[in-house]
């Protein structure tokens, strides 16, 4: 099942839906009927000033799909994140979201469209509270009245309680654990159709990733929110995710089912040390 | 002078330079940009308010809203079309940029009202409230209240309101602000045109209470910086805190024996510089704000 370089393939959105439904994973709810892709990115490449980064990257997220990117520390996994989200202008190719060509749009108008990121290293704004970071999440009012977007805080709040016994303090004061929830939440009180989450793992107790991860699960569950998971853990992503790609210096080098990717001798002996 | 003299005078001149710095403290303190040309914007309401004066008969506190509407505009338009442009420069060209701006505007009012020295006379100028020997005057009574509301109503907008909250998170990372949806450059430019505004409001209280001429911007423009890190950046209060500071060294050094005015400015900058050492935070600052 494994193909290299699986941008050659991806040209006409057809994606087979065996491909979803073969997997065995424990996000495996998925029932999406939908034919065309929720995001496409086809033939990207960018970098900064000189120095190029990403090379012909193309992939594509079906709608309700909890796909991921995994790949080694500096292969290019933010920077990716940060061009589909428009920090980043690309040097070649498109993004296509919602059937909507997105390549040249500003951030602050790819996050209306409901393409959401929750970036590396959190990035909450310290200064604030839980609850005025979880509104700054919605400021794009996406729910349509303040009233909607009290009941979305009410909901997150209900899936992740303990923001809501410290909703009035700082984030900076907050543990690691605490914040990457926190910056989670920030990203679902923006109404996402899609969920780009860079490094959710990254200098959490496994403990606390598995709580994370499991709030995700249940999210994805009840409502059909698609994620575009980057991780350097490979083993975490490739455990949860319906389909995964493996990002190698600035190439996409592998693709395919992240069950079949999780038996592949070559991701084993490159990333799983087996 | 009595001692409640000195109190009220104390009071009255340092939320006035509360006034002064409260939107340097917005637009410096939270947003990050230098506005060199925060005397010019104080000169200009002074003017706004002068000319309003003189030409419609409004009385300078009762047209402030009128002069902080011109100047919004005016600092609309600059951060939009200018500061806006270079705004992931090096900061030495926003320092520069608006340096040149406030030598144009200033010479622009030059040009308009020349460099005479210029008063308004209320009729209430000069009275006020005495409690026994301790003269209130009105007209800084009122200014010193003007001074209060305003701080307190840019806290209220920045920590309890969508767009002033999107002003700190925008202050605070830049980034992060554009990922929840922040268009930051009319979050800059509503940043810019507010701290204009409320330096406006400060130059038509000047207006009221002293004789003026266009170069007197730099002097308040210098205090201004030196109040917002003495109260701390980032916080609205914290202006008000500096100002009162300030106000109590200029206030209280010509009264010591032996020293005598001149020397006012040399130790309110010398207490600059010890709260620089002490408390780089400032007196209410919040190092995280930067």
């Amino acid at each position: 099942m494994l193909r290299r370089g699986e941008l050659n393939k991806t040209s006409g959105a057809r994606h087979k839906q065996s491909e979803l439904t073969g997997v065995k994973g424990p996000l495996d709810t998925s029932s999406s009927t939908q034919e065309k892709p929720l995001l496409e990115l086809h033939g990207l490449s960018t970098g900064y000033g000189e120095t190029q980064v990403l090379w012909d990257i193309s992939l594509h997220v079906m709608h309700g799909e909890v796909v991921a990117l995994v790949g080694a520390n500096g292969a290019g996994k933010s920077t990716l994140l940060n061009t589909i989200s428009g920090l980043l202008q690309s040097w070649e190719g498109t993004i296509v979201f919602a059937g909507r060509d997105i390549t040249r749009y500003r951030a602050e108008r790819i996050a209306k469209l409901g393409l959401v990121q929750v970036p590396q290293g959190r990035r909450l704004f310290g200064g604030l509270t839980i609850e005025e970071n979880l509104r700054l999440g919605a400021y794009t009012n996406r729910a349509g009245s303040a009233r909607a977007i009290a009941a979305d805080l009410e909901r997150v709040y209900m899936l992740l309680p303990k923001l809501c016994e410290r909703r009035k303090q700082l984030t900076h004061s907050l543990s690691g654990g605490e914040q990457q929830m926190c910056a989670i939440a920030r990203g679902l009180m923006a109404r996402p159709n899609l969920l780009l989450i860079d490094e959710l793992s990254l200098g959490l107790a496994p403990n606390i990733v598995d709580d994370l991860l499991t709030a995700i699960d249940n999210i994805h569950r009840q409502e059909k929110m698609s994620f575009l998971l980057v991780e350097q853990d490979v083993q975490i992503a490739l455990e949860r995710a319906h389909r995964a790609y493996v990002l190698e210096g600035g190439h996409i080098v592998l693709s395919g089912p992240a069950t079949d990717l999780l038996k592949s001798e070559k991701i084993r002996i490159a990333y799983l040390g087996a | 002078m009595a001692f409640g003299q000195i109190l009220v005078n104390w009071l009255l001149l340092g939320s006035l330079y509360g006034a002064v710095a409260l939107g340097v403290s917005l637009v410096w303190g939270i947003m990050n940009i230098v506005n060199l040309a925060h005397g010019a914007f104080v000169i200009l309401g002074a003017y706004a308010a002068f000319w309003m004066y003189t030409q419609l008969h409004i009385d300078p506190y009762i047209s402030i809203p009128l002069t902080m509407a011109f100047l919004f505009i005016i600092g609309w338009i600059v951060q939009y079309t200018l500061i806006n442009r270079v705004i992931r420069a090096p900061f030495l060209v926003t320092f520069l940029l608006t340096f040149g701006l406030d030598l144009l505007i200033i010479d622009l009012v030059q040009q308009i009202f020349t460099s005479d020295l210029r008063s308004v006379n209320t009729i209430y100028a000069g009275s006020g409230l005495d409690i026994g020997s301790t003269h209130i005057a009105f007209d800084r009574l009122i200014a010193a209240a003007i001074a209060i509301v305003l701080t307190a109503a840019l806290n209220y907008f920045l920590t309890h309101t969508r767009e002033g909250n999107a002003i700190l998170a925008t202050g605070m990372d830049r980034d992060a602000a554009r990922l929840m949806g922040i268009n930051i450059r009319n979050t800059y430019a509503l940043t810019f045109a507010i701290g204009a505004a409320l330096a406006g409001a400060a130059g038509a209280m000047l207006a009221e209470l002293y004789p003026f001429n266009p170069s007197n911007g730099d002097a308040f423009k210098l205090r201004a910086f030196a109040i917002v890190i003495l109260g701390g950046l980032g916080s609205p209060w914290g202006a008000l805190a500096g100002g009162l500071v300030f106000g109590l060294v200029e206030t209280v050094v010509p009264l010591i024996p032996g020293v005598g005015p001149g020397y006012d400015d040399a130790i309110a900058f010398a207490v600059l510089v010890a709260v620089l050492i002490f408390r780089p935070d400032g007196l209410l600052g919040k190092p995280f704000y930067r």
